[in-house]
C-alpha cells in the first residue's frame, strides 16, 4: 500500500451542480464534454470516501485515474464553471 | 420497509415480479444495483402479492451499521415476530457481550414451519466485522421453507458460490431493474401525468430508465403547467439526472414542504412533532403523510404511520442542499433535535445529535448522565460506539465515569478503578442538580468493582444503606434510588453467595430480581436470577437446576442467552450435571458458558469456569488436564481479595489430583504452606488422605478422611462427606478389610442417593471397589448401576432434557417395584421386601413392561435407566 497522497482525476457522467459538488469540497471540478472531472490530492482513505459518496449520490462513475504532477495545476486551461 | 399504505402507487413490474417468484424457489436472491434503482419499491410491490399464509420478515440495515449485535437483534426480532415465537417477550435487547455465531443458531431456531421470506434491505450498510461471515453461515444453512432476499447497492462479500453452483442463488442487477418505456408510461400515468408518447420516450431515454429519476420527474410533472416543455428542457441539460430533478422537484414544492424536507433531512427518522419543532411551524405530520402518499421518497416506519424516513439517495441530496443553503443553521438543528430526543428519554439519539452539533462537552455530559442506566439495560456496545465518536485527544472530565462503566462490564478491573477514582474527584465539583445521579452511578460502580475484586468486606460496608428506608423527593430520585437498591441487592447477594452465607444470598438476590422487574430493568433481573442459580448450590440439585434453567430461559427469551450475565447460571448448571454424571450434557453447558464469557475476564467467574472444566476432566480420568484447570483456578483464587466460598474445594482438588498423578512431593510442599485454618477444612483433610493413599500409607489416610465424615472438620457441603467415606473405603480396601470398605461405600451411596451424586465415586477412582460390592448388600442398587455405567466410561443421558417421554407415567408403587429390577432379587424376594404378595408384584411388573414397552426384565432396566426412572432422588 502506498500511504502517500496522490493526485487523482475522477470522471463522472453528467454535469455536477452546486449541490452535489458540495459533497466533494476537497476536489476541484471541471467539465469535460458531457462529464465532470474531479481532481485533487487524496490519500487512500479519502479516495475511498469520495467513491462511497459517488455511490451514495447515485452518480455514474466513468473513470478513476492517478495523474502525475507534470500536467500542471488541476483544471488550468479548462473552463471553470464555478 | 414498513407495511405500505393502501394508497401507495406502486407500478406493477410484471417481469421483475415473475423473476422474483422464480428465484424464490431457491434459497437466496440478491438484488444488487446502485442507489435509486428501485430495489425497495420493487420489494414492496412484490411483498403485497404474497399469500396470506406466507411470512415476511423485513430487516432494514441501519446506516453504517458497525454493530453486529444490533443487526442480529433486529433480524432475530423480525423473524420471531413473523413466526409467532416472540410470545409475550419484549424485543431482544442489546447486551455488553454478544456472539454472532450463536445468533445464527437462534435465528434458525426461531423459524416456524410456514414458508418465510427474509428480506434484508441496504445490506451494503452492514460494516460490522464478522457480520457478513455470520450472515453467509445463516444463508447457506437456510431450511427449505425459508427464502432470503438481499438488497444492496454494491456487491458484498458473501461466500455463496456453493449456492450458486447448486442453482440456489439468483441475482438481479441494475440492468434488470431499469424501467422499460412501457413501465415509465405507467408510472407517469399512475402519478397523474399526461405526457405525449414522444415526451415519455424522451424522458425515458434521458433517465435511462433509472427509477429515482423517473419518480423525481413524475413528482415535478404531476401539476406542471407544461410537461412537454419540462421534459424538453431536462433532456437538453447536461446536469446529472438526480440533481437536476431534485432541484426542479424542490422548486415546485410549496415553501413549507421545502423547509420541512431540508430541515429534517439530518434525522435518521422523523415524526410530525419533531418536524414541527425543526421547522418552527405546525402541520408537519400532514405534509409527511401527503409526501408518502405521493410516492415522494418518504416511507413510514410503523403501521400507524407516525415515524417516517427518507429514501437514502433522497436524504443524501437533501442534506447537501441543506448544508449549501442554510449552513449556519445545521448545528442548531442538531441541537434542537438532541433536546427533543432527551426530553423523550431517547439518550442515544440525543447524544448522537449533540455530537453532530459539535457540542462535545454537552455530549460528554449527556453520556455521563446516561451511561450507568444504559449499562443496566445491557447497552455497553452502544456506549463504546458513542465514546469512539469523540475527537481523539479531547479531554472531557465527564468521560472517565463512562470509561469506568465499560471497563467494569468487560472485567478490566484495574482500569475501572483508575477511571472511577478520576470520576469521583470530578463529581464532587459537579453542579447539584446532577450530583445525585452521578453519585448513584459511582456508588453502584464501586459496589460492583469491590464485588468483582472479591473484596467482600467493602461490599457489605457499602451496602449498609439498604437498611435505611428509601428517601427522595422527585420521581428521578425515586428511580435512581430503585436502580441503586437493585444493584446493591445484587452485589450483596453475590458476595454472600461467595462467602457461603447462602440463605441471605438467596433472599437478597430474590429481592433484587423482584425490584429489578418492578422498575423495568429486565437485564438486571436476569443477572440477579442467574446469580440466584449459583447461590442455590446447597439446595437439592433439582432446585438448583430449576432455578438455573429459569434464569437461562428468561435470558434466552430476551436474546441474552449467550451473554456474560447468564454465565453464573450456566456454570452452576454444568457443575450440577457433572456431579450427577451427565457429562455430555454438562460439556455442552460448559461450552455455552465459555462462549458467554468471551469478553468478560473477571477473576471470580473465570475461576468457576476453571473449576467446572477441571471437574469434567477429572470425571473422565484426564488427570493431567484436570490438574491444569485446578491449578489455574487456584491461581485466580489467590488473586481475589478476601476468602472465597470454594477456596478449600479448589485447593483440595488440586492437591488430590497432584497426588493421583504421583506428584506427592509437590502436594506436600503446597500443603506445608497453608495456614492452620485453611489446612483444617474437610476438603483439605480429604486431600491429605489421598496423598497418604498415593504414598501407600492407608492407615495414615484413615484419621484424615474421618475428620470430614465425623463432623470435626468444617465442610462446604455434604459432597465432601461422601468423598471422605469413599476415601475411607479405599483405605480399608488397601488394608485388606473388604467388609469395612463395603460399609463405607454403603454410607457414601446412602448420602449420594437423594441427589444421585456420581462424581465423587468417579473422581476418587472407586470403580473397582464398587464392582466388588455385592449387589444384594446394597439398598442403592439403581444408583450403583448408574455409577458403574459411568466408571466404565459412559455418560448418563440428561434427565430433564431430550429423553423421549414416549412412555406412560409409572405409578409410585410401580416405581418402587421398578427399583428392585436391576438387583438379582427374585420376584418373591421383592414381594417380601415390599411386604406384598407375589401376585401383586407380578401385576406391577406386567404393568411396568407394558408402560415401558419392553418384554423382559433386562430391557426394562435398560429403558428405565434411559428414562432416568431408577434413581430414588428423581421426583416426577
Amino acid at each position: 500500500m502506498d500511504p502517500a497522497p496522490a493526485r487523482y482525476a475522477i470522471r463522472i457522467h453528467g454535469h455536477l451542480g452546486a449541490t452535489v459538488l458540495s459533497a466533494f469540497p476537497a476536489l476541484v471540478p471541471h467539465w469535460n464534454g458531457a462529464d465532470t472531472v474531479l481532481t485533487g490530492r487524496l490519500d487512500r482513505s479519502a479516495l475511498y470516501g469520495v467513491l462511497a459518496e459517488i455511490e451514495a449520490l447515485g452518480l455514474e462513475l466513468v473513470e478513476v485515474r492517478q495523474v502525475t504532477q507534470r500536467r500542471g495545476s488541476p483544471g488550468s486551461g479548462d473552463a471553470r464553471f464555478l | 420497509m414498513a407495511v405500505a399504505p393502501a394508497t401507495l402507487r406502486l407500478i406493477d413490474r410484471g417481469d421483475l415480479l415473475a423473476a422474483l417468484d422464480r428465484a424464490a424457489t431457491g434459497k437466496v436472491t440478491i438484488i444488487s444495483a446502485p442507489a435509486g434503482s428501485g430495489k425497495t419499491s420493487l420489494l414492496r410491490t412484490w411483498a403485497h402479492r404474497l399469500d396470506r399464509q406466507d411470512r415476511l420478515a423485513v430487516v432494514q440495515v441501519q446506516r453504517c451499521q458497525q454493530d453486529a449485535q444490533q443487526f442480529w437483534l433486529a433480524l432475530l426480532g423480525a423473524v420471531r415476530h413473523v413466526s409467532g415465537t416472540a410470545g409475550n417477550v419484549e424485543r431482544p435487547a442489546a447486551t455488553p457481550d454478544f456472539n454472532g455465531r450463536a445468533m445464527v443458531g437462534r435465528v434458525l431456531a426461531a423459524l416456524g414451519e410456514h414458508r418465510t421470506f427474509l428480506v434484508i434491505d441496504d445490506l451494503h450498510e452492514l460494516q460490522a466485522p464478522g457480520a457478513l461471515g455470520q450472515l453467509t453461515e445463516l444463508l447457506t444453512s437456510l431450511p427449505p421453507q425459508m427464502h432470503a432476499i438481499l438488497a444492496t447497492r454494491r456487491d458484498v462479500r458473501l461466500g455463496l458460490h456453493q449456492l450458486r453452483l447448486a442453482g440456489e442463488l439468483t441475482e438481479i442487477r441494475a440492468a434488470d431493474l431499469r424501467f422499460t418505456e412501457r413501465e415509465a408510461r405507467e408510472l407517469l400515468k399512475a402519478s397523474g401525468v399526461a405526457l405525449s408518447e414522444a415526451g415519455t420516450a424522451l424522458l425515458h431515454r434521458r433517465t435511462e430508465g433509472w427509477a429515482a429519476g423517473l419518480r423525481l420527474a413524475a413528482i415535478s410533472l404531476a401539476d406542471h403547467p407544461d410537461p412537454e416543455r419540462f421534459v424538453a428542457e431536462f433532456s437538453g441539460s447536461d446536469r446529472t439526472v438526480a440533481e437536476y430533478l431534485l432541484a426542479e422537484m424542490l422548486e415546485r414544492q410549496p415553501d413549507d414542504v421545502q423547509q420541512l424536507l431540508l430541515r429534517t433531512s439530518l434525522l435518521d427518522r422523523v415524526n410530525g412533532e419533531l418536524a414541527d419543532l425543526l421547522t418552527g411551524r405546525p402541520g408537519s405530520e400532514r405534509i409527511l403523510l401527503g409526501l408518502e402518499d405521493a410516492n415522494a421518497f418518504v416511507l413510514s416506519l410503523d403501521p400507524e404511520r407516525t415515524w417516517f424516513r427518507y429514501h437514502h439517495l433522497f436524504a443524501d441530496l437533501l442534506r447537501l442542499e441543506l448544508r449549501r443553503r442554510l449552513p449556519e443553521e445545521v448545528p442548531e438543528l442538531h441541537r434542537c433535535a438532541a433536546g427533543w430526543f432527551t426530553r423523550q428519554g431517547l439518550p442515544v439519539e440525543a447524544i448522537r445529535h449533540t455530537q453532530a452539533a459539535g457540542d462535545w462537552p454537552g455530549a460528554a455530559r449527556l453520556l455521563a448522565d446516561h451511561s450507568f442506566s444504559m449499562a443496566l439495560d445491557g447497552q455497553t456496545q452502544t456506549i463504546q460506539a458513542l465514546l469512539q465518536e469523540f475527537p481523539p485527544g479531547a479531554d472531557h472530565p465527564e468521560l472517565p465515569l463512562v470509561h469506568a462503566t465499560v471497563d467494569l462490564v468487560q472485567g478490566r478491573l484495574d482500569e475501572a478503578a483508575a477511571h472511577l477514582a478520576i470520576a469521583e474527584t470530578y463529581v464532587e465539583a459537579a453542579p447539584l442538580d446532577r450530583q445525585r445521579r452521578l453519585d448513584v452511578a459511582i456508588a453502584s460502580l464501586k459496589l460492583s468493582l469491590a464485588r468483582r475484586r472479591g473484596h467482600f468486606a467493602a461490599v457489605l460496608e457499602q451496602a449498609t444503606f439498604l437498611d435505611s428506608p428509601v428517601t427522595g423527593q422527585s420521581d428521578e430520585d425515586i428511580a435512581l434510588g430503585g436502580d441503586l437498591r437493585a444493584v446493591a441487592l445484587m452485589n450483596l447477594g453475590i458476595v454472600e453467595a461467595w462467602s457461603l452465607a447462602l440463605p441471605d444470598a438467596e433472599r437478597h438476590l430474590r429481592e433484587g430480581a423482584f425490584l429489578a422487574r418492578r422498575i423495568g430493568r429486565p437485564y438486571l433481573e436476569v443477572s440477579c436470577l442467574a446469580q440466584l442459580g449459583f447461590a442455590s448450590k446447597i439446595r437439592p440439585f433439582a432446585t438448583t437446576r430449576r432455578r438455573c434453567r429459569e434464569a437461562i430461559d428468561l435470558a434466552d427469551r430476551h436474546g441474552w442467552g449467550a451473554e456474560p450475565i447468564v454465565a453464573p447460571a450456566l456454570i452452576t448448571l454444568a457443575a450440577n450435571l457433572i456431579w450427577t454424571g451427565e457429562f455430555d450434557e454438562a460439556e455442552r453447558e460448559l461450552q455455552r458458558t465459555e462462549r458467554a464469557l468471551q469478553t468478560d475476564t473477571g477473576p471470580g467467574i473465570r475461576l468457576l469456569m476453571h473449576i467446572g472444566r477441571g471437574m469434567l476432566h477429572a470425571a473422565r480420568c484426564r488427570h493431567h488436564e484436570a490438574l491444569g484447570e485446578f491449578t489455574a483456578a487456584e491461581q485466580l483464587r489467590s488473586q481475589l481479595e478476601g476468602s472465597h466460598a470454594l477456596a478449600s474445594q479448589v485447593t483440595g482438588w488440586m492437591l488430590a489430583t497432584q497426588a493421583r498423578l504421583g506428584m506427592t512431593t509437590e502436594a506436600r510442599a503446597f500443603l506445608a504452606g497453608l495456614d492452620a485454618e485453611a489446612a483444617s477444612a474437610g476438603e483439605i483433610r480429604n486431600a491429605c488422605g489421598v496423598i497418604h493413599l498415593a504414598e501407600g500409607d492407608p492407615a495414615a489416610a484413615l484419621p484424615e478422611v474421618a475428620a470430614a465424615a465425623d463432623g470435626t472438620a468444617p465442610v462446604i457441603g455434604y459432597v465432601t462427606v461422601v468423598e471422605s467415606h469413599l476415601l475411607a473405603g479405599l483405605a480399608h480396601r488397601q488394608l485388606g478389610d473388604q467388609r469395612a470398605a463395603n460399609q463405607a461405600v454403603e454410607r457414601a451411596l446412602g448420602l449420594a442417593e437423594p441427589d444421585r451424586l456420581v462424581l465423587p465415586f468417579v473422581m476418587t477412582g472407586s470403580g473397582e471397589m464398587l464392582e466388588a460390592l455385592p449387589r444384594h448388600e446394597t439398598a442403592h442398587a439403581a444408583l450403583l448401576a448408574d455409577i458403574l455405567d459411568v466408571t466404565r466410561g459412559s455418560s448418563l443421558a440428561a434427565r430433564d432434557g431430550s429423553a423421549p417421554p414416549q412412555t406412560e407415567d409409572l405409578s409410585p408403587t410401580e416405581l418402587r417395584v421398578l427399583r428392585y429390577l436391576p438387583t438379582n432379587m427374585s420376584r418373591s424376594e421383592i414381594a417380601g421386601e415390599l411386604s406384598v404378595s407375589v401376585n401383586t408384584v407380578n401385576t406391577h411388573v406386567r404393568s411396568i413392561y407394558a408402560k415401558l414397552r419392553v418384554r423382559d426384565r433386562s430391557a426394562a432396566v435398560q429403558r428405565a435407566r434411559e428414562l432416568r426412572l431408577l434413581a430414588a432422588g428423581r421426583r416426577s
